[in-house]
């Protein structure tokens, strides 16, 4: 007991500094207004948000600064006091954060910044956050991966809960090497928003198709001797267990003087249906002069859109005076067309072109139509298909209702802005941008009002705001989802290493 | 009293006998110092002077920070968190002399206490030494493998994993075991067994001995590369040059390649290429998972940045970063890489990351201010060698023949600068391409080639008299050859065989390297043209 006295003063102590952990920030007395908004990272100025999004923690990008205070009121009420120490990181109880939005929902949020500089306290220029009325689908998967190589090692797929900061595997390559079991994890998609089922490649090692169907999960193999390549680009049919698939030849090459390093062309590509209930793949359309890829289903399910362009090789020509197509790169224009479906008798009408970008000498890739079906929102770039390393690249997005067809110009950015997806509501996108630094991708959100117009984007917050600088990977396919996916890591990495996969069983048209 | 008892008598004088031979006692009481002094001494001079270049390279390949962000992977791999202690504590060769100090205090430290849990005593107390000659020697055995592609984490990580845990089994034993006396670790070796004393120092020596003669005859290019990398680190070219120099007889990639990389920088590429041996014996390295790999991995990204191929050298450097995980060299390299391209938010990116890492203050001081100061960039020494070579126009790797740094080069049709074109006609020289070679000297007609491209127009002349005419200064290196050929004509018969010996007197030689040096390479791309594979040696 004489013993455990001694402990007790130091218990206090643990308790007081516990107690002191979370400073309290009051408002300056006194300080000084400045004309212009604080510029923070990442920039969370005048954005329109998710009233269930995790707080926007940011940083202020001010040397001289040595403090902060950060005020955020509401114009339905609450306000909400917070700020920063040295590192001048502010980190947002997400209890408060959570209160303010749900009652600031359809309202806007003023947040004014002060900052501890050399002279006293700066008050900055206040902005806004608009807190819209409609939530995000709270998660969002995607890929974790070095910018674009040709070599991969410890990638894996991860869900991030938008509502806080958990991030979850959903599968990851080994994180040591292992010859034997290295392999590539791509193209994850799901069916209607929700991962009762969902799929994703793997390659090399253990390569396969892995469907997870009512939570259980089996590998199979789409590909054969009647198929260009393995299946690519997937998209879930809404209503049925059928998986339109692109089959590619793709290769990568690497310009030695460029600002976009990376070029990725299809050699040549076609498009396929999957059965997944009975594990069979059909020819969708294998034009030897065309290159069809990226398929997307209609929320109706009744159009299969795609993008396709003429193949720039003539194949008729022998060998020797074909170009390559690394010549021909810059000749590459896709244009979005879709394919009438049929639901009983699975078949496919007549391809109708629906974004001609060839003509304008321009090229469309992944086209996505929103949830009411009416917009057609997909990528824009000079040339060629894999625009996620093509500056020229900005969202678009046609009115299926009036065929109009404008940018996204609030949301896009003067780099590449390119992976997009619908959120089950259609009022965000998330897509992927290289706007930060150039060379590594980002998710972005960004509001896409009932008239069709979008907001300026906003970084994925992050618990710790410099995560981003931090971070030497890249965010690759960013997929909104209702729900956290259903099987584990370990259920996945069972089902990719103890089989084989099963052959999807050819079906000729 | 015992009137039998003797009084004692006074001391009586040694006889001249039983002083010599307590003389020569005294003689055999010779002050040896401590064991583990020594041994410190010695370890401490194997880990910084020896091998202080290596393990500072190996610092500069691997990666320590206190963001947790950065250290994901790596604390998610098996014995994630030792890996990361001992690449914490690897940190501290950022200055060998210093690291080295903390390596020898883990493996002296370590000797001592093994002895003493083990309670090893007399002649068995020689056994303590083993555990560190095994590590220092397996140090010395791996070569590049301590750390290419493989877990630096491990070179402190295993020392100081084994110093705690005998640290703690000594303070277990310590605390319940009153006869078990710590045994001194300062007091000096006065016993009388000195047989055993100075056998205890002979085991010390051997310790570092073996381990130095490991490197010294098993992986001899580990520690002249190193130095040369160590060397470009410092900028410091000249003494880069002339390490590949003094080991010219040495013939291994590695060596070469930085070799040119320094000439490239002094602009003696057209001079001094073949100055050292280029045969190229193999060298031991594999990448993780145990599997041999090119070693050209292991320089690629330098060369194609001091050849001006930015953008390639980004490439290889991603391709670093993905398979290795972050690391020094890697981001030190892509940041230079992004201050060249104007790449300012993403070097500005890297330098963050770089001020997360311990000691790297210097490095940051020098290229950070340039920061969006293109004419800071433009101006500094290094950087514009870099711009000198940078291509003119724009095309795909896949164009050029594999390594892109010679590929590019060797197709070079356009250059910025006269370097451009130097670099473009050494690469010919070396892969012996002598048609194009001579094609692309045509800008330089009417002038004196620097020595080694005279050299390989003379040669050539014998079968394109013209070239006598188109250049200045040939007459002498004509002559030169005819005395070369008279000499070597014995020779040409084996010139695999009598290579090596005739190199020490026509080192430097253009027309020696044609017929003598490089000879599997050379066979190498005679077989690969025949069966139209591409390849650059």
């Amino acid at each position: 007991m004489k013993r455990l006295s001694y402990l007790l003063p130091l218990l206090l102590v643990a308790l007081l500094m516990a107690a002191c952990g979370k400073k309290k920030y009051s408002i300056p007395a006194k300080s000084v207004e400045y004309e212009e908004q604080a510029v923070t990272y990442p920039d969370y100025n005048d954005v329109t948000i998710p009233p269930n999004i995790a707080p926007l923690n940011f940083m202020l990008r001010e040397k001289a600064a040595t403090e902060l205070v950060v005020v955020y009121k509401g114009d339905k009420g609450g306000e909400l006091v917070t700020g920063g120490g040295e590192d001048l990181k502010v980190k947002i109880d997400t209890t408060e954060w959570r209160a303010l939005l749900q009652a600031n929902k359809g309202a806007d949020v003023t947040v004014t910044v002060y900052a501890h500089m050399p002279g006293g306290w700066r008050k900055y220029k206040s902005h806004k956050l608009s807190v819209a009325e409609e939530d995000i689908d709270p998660y969002l998967s995607y890929r974790l991966i070095e910018p674009g190589y040709v070599l991969y090692r410890q990638l894996g797929l991860y869900q991030r809960n938008l509502t806080n900061w958990t991030e979850a595997i959903i599968y990851e390559n080994t994180r040591t090497y292992e010859e034997d079991n290295n392999h590539c994890i791509n193209c994850h998609n799901y069916q209607n928003y929700s991962t009762k089922n969902m799929l994703f490649h793997v390659r090399a090692n253990h390569g396969g198709t892995v469907l997870v169907m009512d939570g259980k999960a089996r590998k199979v193999q789409i590909q054969g001797d009647s198929l260009l390549a393995s299946g690519v680009y997937p998209s879930w049919h809404p209503k049925k267990n059928l998986v339109a698939i692109s089959t590619n030849k793709t290769g990568q090459v690497f310009h030695i003087k460029h600002p976009e390093k990376i070029e990725v062309m299809d050699e040549a590509s076609d498009l396929l249906l999957y059965d997944a209930d009975k594990n069979e793949v059909r020819v969708v359309l294998d034009s030897s002069t065309e290159l069809e890829t990226f398929p997307c289903w209609s929320p109706d399910g009744n159009w299969l859109y795609y993008c396709v362009a003429t193949d720039p090789i003539d194949h008729t020509l022998p060998d020797s005076l074909q170009s390559t197509m690394m010549v021909q790169y810059e000749n590459l224009h896709y244009d979005v067309k879709r394919l009438s479906f049929d639901l009983q008798t699975l078949q496919f009408g007549e391809p109708e072109t629906v974004i001609d970008c060839s003509t304008r000498g321009r090229s469309a890739s992944f086209p996505r139509i929103s949830p009411d079906g009416r917009y057609l929102l997909y990528a824009e770039g000079d040339y060629g298909q894999f625009h996620i390393w093509h500056r020229s690249s900005d969202l678009f997005v046609k009115d299926l209702s009036n065929d109009s067809i404008y940018p996204l110009t609030e949301a896009n950015s003067p780099d590449v802005d390119s992976y997009h997806s619908w959120s089950s509501n259609g009022r965000w996108i998330v897509f992927s941008t290289r706007r930060m630094d150039g060379n590594y991708t980002r998710p972005f959100i960004t509001y896409f009002d009932s008239e069709g117009r979008s907001r300026k984007a906003f970084c994925l917050p992050q618990e710790d705001p410099e995560q981003n600088i931090m971070l030497l990977k890249s965010y690759n396919v960013p997929e909104l989802t209702k729900d956290a996916v259903r099987v584990t890591p370990s259920a996945l990495r069972r089902c990719i290493y103890d089989s084989d996969g099963e052959k999807a069983k050819y079906i000729s048209r | 009293m015992s009137k039998h008892h003797k009084k004692p008598s006074a001391p009586s004088a040694p006889k001249p006998q039983q002083k010599k031979a307590e003389e020569k006692k005294a003689k055999r009481r010779i002050i040896l110092p401590s064991p583990y002094i020594v041994m410190f001494v010695v370890v401490w001079a194997w880990a910084a002077l020896w091998y202080g270049d290596t393990l500072h390279i190996a610092r500069e390949f691997s990666f320590w920070s206190w963001d947790s962000t950065l250290m994901y992977y790596e604390k998610g791999r098996p014995w994630g968190e030792l890996w990361q202690i001992g690449l914490l504590l690897l940190q501290l060769y950022r200055w060998p002399a210093v690291g080295a100090l903390l390596l020898s205090l883990l493996i002296t430290g370590g000797t001592y206490l093994f002895g003493y849990c083990l309670r090893l005593r007399s002649w068995w107390q020689l056994l303590q030494y083993i555990p560190a000659l095994l590590y220092m020697s397996y140090t010395a055995y791996l070569g590049f493998d301590l750390y290419f592609e493989n877990e630096a984490g491990r070179i402190m990580g295993i020392p100081f994993l084994c110093f705690v845990v005998l640290l703690i089994i000594a303070l277990i034993i310590r605390s319940f075991s009153k006869h078990h006396r710590l045994p001194p670790i300062l007091r000096a070796q006065a016993g009388e067994n000195w047989k055993l004393s100075s056998t205890y120092l002979l085991a010390v020596v051997l310790t570092v001995a073996v381990p130095m003669l490991i490197s010294q005859l098993l992986r001899p290019y580990v520690r002249v590369t190193t130095k040369m990398q160590c060397c470009m680190e410092r900028q410091d070219w000249a003494k880069m040059a002339q390490t590949a120099r003094d080991h010219a007889e040495m013939s291994y990639r590695p060596i070469a390649a930085y070799y040119a990389i320094a000439l490239v920088q002094r602009g003696e590429i057209a001079t001094h290429l073949f100055d050292i041996r280029m045969d190229y014996d193999d060298v031991y390295i594999h990448e993780f998972g145990g599997t041999l790999c090119n070693v050209g991995d292991y320089y690629m990204e330098d060369c194609d940045f001091y050849a001006g191929l930015v953008e390639t050298s980004i490439h290889h450097a991603m391709e670093n970063l993905t398979m290795n995980g972050p690391n020094l060299r890697a981001l030190k390299l892509l940041t230079k890489c992004a201050l060249l391209n104007g790449e300012w938010e993403v070097a500005e990116k890297y330098f963050t990351i770089l001020h997360r890492v311990p000691f790297e203050g210097k490095w940051l001081k020098k290229y950070e201010p340039m920061l969006r100061d293109s004419a800071a960039v433009n101006s500094d020494p290094e950087f514009h060698m870099v711009r000198l070579t940078e291509p003119v126009h724009d095309n795909f790797e896949n164009n050029f023949e594999q390594p892109a740094f010679l590929g590019y080069n060797a197709a070079l049709l356009e250059g910025r600068s006269i370097n451009a074109l130097w670099n473009c006609l050494a690469v010919h020289l070396y892969s012996k391409s002598m048609p194009q070679f001579i094609y692309r000297c045509y800008p330089m007609r009417g002038t004196t080639p620097p020595e080694s491209f005279a050299e390989a127009l003379a040669l050539m002349s014998s079968k394109q008299p013209e070239l006598m005419q188109n250049f200045l200064g040939l007459e002498w290196q004509r002559e030169h050859l005819a005395r070369f050929a008279k000499e070597v004509k014995p020779y040409m018969k084996d010139r695999a065989k009598y290579a090596r010996e005739l190199f020490p007197k026509y080192k430097g030689y253009y027309p020696y390297y044609y017929f003598f040096g490089n000879l599997k390479a050379t066979k190498r791309q005679e077989e690969a043209r025949k069966s139209s594979s591409s390849g650059v040696n």
